[in-house]
């Protein structure tokens, strides 16, 4: 049966169980994709998967479920799941279903072209063939894919609440692979947008640039270094540590940054922003996964912490209204604190040339890897391998790589020297939050290498 | 699930533009995860995930297609629309099923579907208070019980239709220890292919007493310098070292389009002579076992490395057809919403003729790796990176005071050489892989030995 009816079946259970407070969260998504090896589509395809998790409080708690089946017996079953699951849970007073009443954003209905099967097929040959063309050391085992995401959420509740957003877009993606010497170098680029305005030969160039200038690449000796991080590493960091950003964290004693609001805990050159509606981002979103307006703040302005990201229950736990943060990672999982396109503001520091001046001598780090294992989001330490290129004089000069660079991300907040204007939003990952920024310098950092 | 006469007919309309194959994978999984956090049971998540993941290949290329729906007439547009987008010619082709029973080597002896939530959060309980309850220091604990029942059934056009169903338990505790305003954690995650008769080989207590020492240990430690220096990795998870430094390269998915340094190193010595590597899916009741793969092939035990020299790849079908081999049973699925590739299953080094003792005494200065977290790599380059969990300084032999924020990097082809010494108490650990075919349990192991030299990251 479709998700309608699915619905009324679900909530003609509840209510039939005696239930008062309910909810049922749907999601749909649809996506093409096509991939390309040897000059040719070696893979296509096509995928539509739904899902619905039910949502009630029982004993004051507040109890989930979830299926892809639906089926007359699994609308039952995940009440009953729910009821009993709720009585199982022992934090009392968390159990928040939110009321109609909000002003939700008018979302300006942005054109999406949903491209064909064969359009899809042609932007991936474009860019394989626009990085084989792009320089003679690019070989076989290069690839290119083009996709397009289509993602629906429905949330309706026992209270009247019921709302739908879709976010919908085309990405394409290079990852060409350089042999100079017998060595192997793997390049990366990607773009998101609309399917109208992707540029095939600018994201193959890109990727391209990216494989070639590491080749020659050499260790750098240990020791204390200025460090430059490129915009998408910034990106890359904050997506790391964005959980001690959450009032979840926080309250649960796994963030540091609990109890600092209104205090200074960063350099003031770094402001950090979340905003749903960011007019760079695809994914925009006028409600969270309990239905509550989004809205845009400052977390962190000037380096004060201005103010932590909460949903409805740690907000009713610190006395404050919800920041409509309550997000949901995909529909079966419990309701988490997560933002929508966070980034860190431009700071002044000009282009990326003129941050090498600023760097003077040091390196400027445009990849970091292992980042779910080298870097620990409760303690900030990290300790991760990464590869970039030396700053010289002001210059970037020959790449380095198979170093380690490590710190402590609390600290690197506070350390932070100068903040560029290179600022970039990266493309949702696997459909979750963006994040973005321009290059930043920190002095003395501790690298490790030959 | 579905029944054999719709799964011919949705075969027979995936092959209808000329397709030399068609598969259907079906799955059915039930997910109960139950997390505690502040001493309470926090939230308990309860997931039915249900569809279907289909394919074609026309030579080496390859078409997929996946359905949440199980209605018939969705199920047949979605294999009509796959074989459209082959853009072939019309072609009539018959399937026949034939049912294949592999048997069963995992006996289950709890399912978890069946206890009661009590059951359950009793058992997590005991993990829990044992960790929280450990230290005054201890200020957080976090613990999770998960199951999954995982049933699958693989139809494909060569007339295979084969069923299995794995279940799987696994206990997540991770401790926070706090003082002066530092905070350090620790974890200890064991999983098995099994029921909740898995706590009575390993007791919730353990786990949660382990996570919680760990954290403890890692509070008093200081930092470790950063440098070059020879490195001894103990037995368990320290096998994450061969998986990501190796085992990733030796999968088709990155042998057959050229993506790996091991390409066309078959019968070449990769790593020291003392090295002999294994992956075997057959493992009874371990975290990465299975009955059969998630293409229907029977699960396989592989040397992949024996004294040194390269003896096999971890082959599945589409990528053994860009290479012009059989698969080895090694094609993985995350859920039917996951393309299949080459995946690991349980990969460890096997024992060496090295002493213990003598791994430790031989390195005057140095890091003893005692557990490691997780790590990745670029199989292009063979870069890999791994996190230190619980680290001590070697000086002059010895196992000396304890360090955090150690992470250790280097290259595949070059550390395999340098694993030169390589000792005899072989232990294994699970973990969670990361590919593109999705998230899967893997289980890595080795027993204790030493990386001659090995950047270490720290500060």
């Amino acid at each position: 049966m479709k998700y309608t009816e699915f619905k009324e079946r679900v909530m003609a259970a509840a209510a039939s169980r005696g239930l008062t407070e309910y909810e049922l969260y749907g999601e749909e998504k649809e996506n093409i994709s096509v991939e390309t090896l040897n000059h040719e589509i070696s893979a296509f395809s096509s995928g539509t998967v739904a899902g619905a998790c039910f949502r009630c409080v029982c004993q004051g708690k507040l109890g989930y479920a979830s299926t892809e089946l639906y089926t007359d017996s699994e609308a039952r079953r995940v009440v009953e799941a729910a009821m009993e699951n709720a009585c199982a849970l022992e934090t009392e007073g968390e159990a928040f279903l939110h009321e109609p009443g909000d002003c939700y954003r008018k979302m300006e209905q942005a054109q999406v072209t949903e491209p064909s099967a064969s359009q899809l097929k042609e932007l991936a040959m474009k860019i394989e063939e626009a990085a084989y063309g792009a320089d003679p050391r690019i070989v076989d085992g290069s690839q290119s894919s083009a996709d397009f995401r289509r993602n629906r959420i429905f949330l309706s509740n026992s209270k009247g609440l019921d709302l739908t957003h879709e976010n919908a877009y085309t990405a394409a993606y290079s990852f060409p692979i350089a042999r100079e010497g017998g060595e192997m170098f793997s390049g990366f680029d990607s773009k998101a947008g609309d399917y109208a305005a992707l540029d095939p030969v600018s994201i193959a160039q890109k990727g391209v640039e990216d494989a070639v200038s590491q080749i020659g690449a050499s260790a750098v000796p240990t020791g204390t270094y200025d460090v430059m991080f490129s915009s998408h590493m910034t990106a890359a960091m904050l997506q790391v540590y964005v959980n001690i950003f959450s009032a979840q964290a926080a309250q649960k004693g796994m963030s540091l940054l609990a109890g600092k609001e209104g205090e200074m805990t960063a350099a003031p050159c770094v402001t950090l922003t979340d905003d749903p509606f960011c007019q760079e981002s695809l994914v925009k979103m006028p409600f969270d996964g309990e239905g509550v307006a989004t809205v845009r703040k400052d977390v962190v302005k000037n380096g004060r912490l201005i103010t932590l990201l909460y949903n409805l229950a740690t907000a009713h736990k610190a006395g404050v209204a919800s920041t409509g943060n309550g997000v949901k990672a995909g529909y079966a999982a419990p309701v988490s604190i997560q933002p929508y396109n966070f980034y860190l503001e431009k700071g002044g520091g000009g282009t990326r040339e003129e941050m090498y001046e600023h760097l003077g001598n040091g390196i400027y780090i445009t990849e970091l890897n292992g980042m779910h294992a080298g870097a620990n989001p409760v303690t900030g330490d990290f300790s991760l391998a990464s590869a970039g290129f030396l700053i010289e004089n002001g210059k970037k000069s020959k790449p380095v790589r198979n170093f380690t660079v490590s710190g402590n991300f609390y600290q690197l907040l506070k350390d932070i020297a100068l903040v560029g204007d290179d600022w970039e939003l990266r493309p949702p990952m696997r459909g979750g939050a963006c994040f973005g920024g321009p290059s930043f310098i920190v002095r003395g950092m501790s690298i490790g290498g030959k | 699930m579905i029944n054999k006469a719709l799964l011919t007919r949705i075969l027979e309309k995936a092959l209808s533009t000329g397709a030399d194959f068609a598969e259907v994978y079906v799955e059915r999984t039930k997910e109960n995860n139950i997390a505690m956090i502040d001493s309470k049971v926090d939230s308990i998540t309860d997931q039915l995930i249900s569809g279907v993941g289909m394919r074609i290949f026309s030579g080496t290329r390859c078409v997929t297609a996946s359905c949440t729906s199980m209605d018939e007439d969705a199920l047949l547009s979605c294999a009509g629309r796959m074989a459209d987008a082959l853009e072939g010619v019309p072609a009539y082709q018959t399937v026949h099923l034939q049912e294949r029973l592999f048997g069963d080597i995992h006996p289950i002896r709890m399912v978890p579907q069946d206890a009661s939530l009590k059951t359950k959060t009793d058992l997590l309980k005991e993990g829990y208070f044992a960790a929280k309850n450990y230290h005054p220091d201890i200020s957080q604990v976090r613990a999770n019980l998960l199951d999954v029942d995982h049933q699958i059934l693989v139809a494909n056009s060569d007339g295979l239709y084969a069923r299995d169903r794995q279940i799987r338990t696994r206990m997540v505790v991770n401790a926070f220890a706090s003082k002066g305003g530092e905070k350090q954690s620790g974890s200890c995650s064991p999983g098995r292919r099994m029921g909740l008769e898995m706590f009575d080989l390993i007791s919730p207590k353990s786990i949660g007493e382990k996570a919680a020492r760990q954290a403890l240990t890692m509070l008093s430690a200081g930092y470790i310098k950063a440098g070059r220096m020879p490195v001894a990795i103990e037995s368990g998870f320290g096998g994450v070292i061969f998986h990501e430094a190796c085992g990733h390269s030796l999968e088709a998915a990155s042998v057959a389009p050229g993506q790996s340094q091991f390409c066309g190193k078959l019968g070449q010595q990769i790593a020291n002579s003392k090295l002999t590597a294994l992956d075997d899916g057959t493992i009874p009741n371990a975290w990465g076992s299975m009955n059969i793969d998630d293409e229907g092939t029977p699960a396989r035990k592989k040397v992949l490395i024996e004294n040194g020299i390269l003896k096999s790849y971890m082959v599945d079908k589409l990528n053994g057809r860009r290479m012009g081999m059989e698969s080895t049973g090694s094609g993985r699925r995350q859920s039917y919403l996951f393309d299949p590739t080459s995946r690991m299953t349980n990969t460890f080094i096997a024992n060496g003729p090295d002493r213990n003792e003598d791994i430790i005494s031989s390195i005057e200065y140095g890091l003893y790796a005692k557990a490691m977290g997780g790590g990745s790599v670029n199989p292009v380059t063979g870069a890999f990176n791994f996190a230190v969990n619980e680290g001590y300084i070697i000086r002059n032999g010895k196992i000396c005071e304890p360090v955090r924020g150690a992470s250790l990097i280097g290259k595949g082809s070059e550390i395999l050489m340098d694993i030169d010494m390589i000792g005899n108490n072989l232990e294994t650990a699970q973990g969670m892989c990361g590919a593109s075919s999705g998230s899967i349990p893997t289980e890595v192991g080795q027993p204790l030995i030493r990386v001659a030299s090995i950047t270490v990251g720290g500060r």
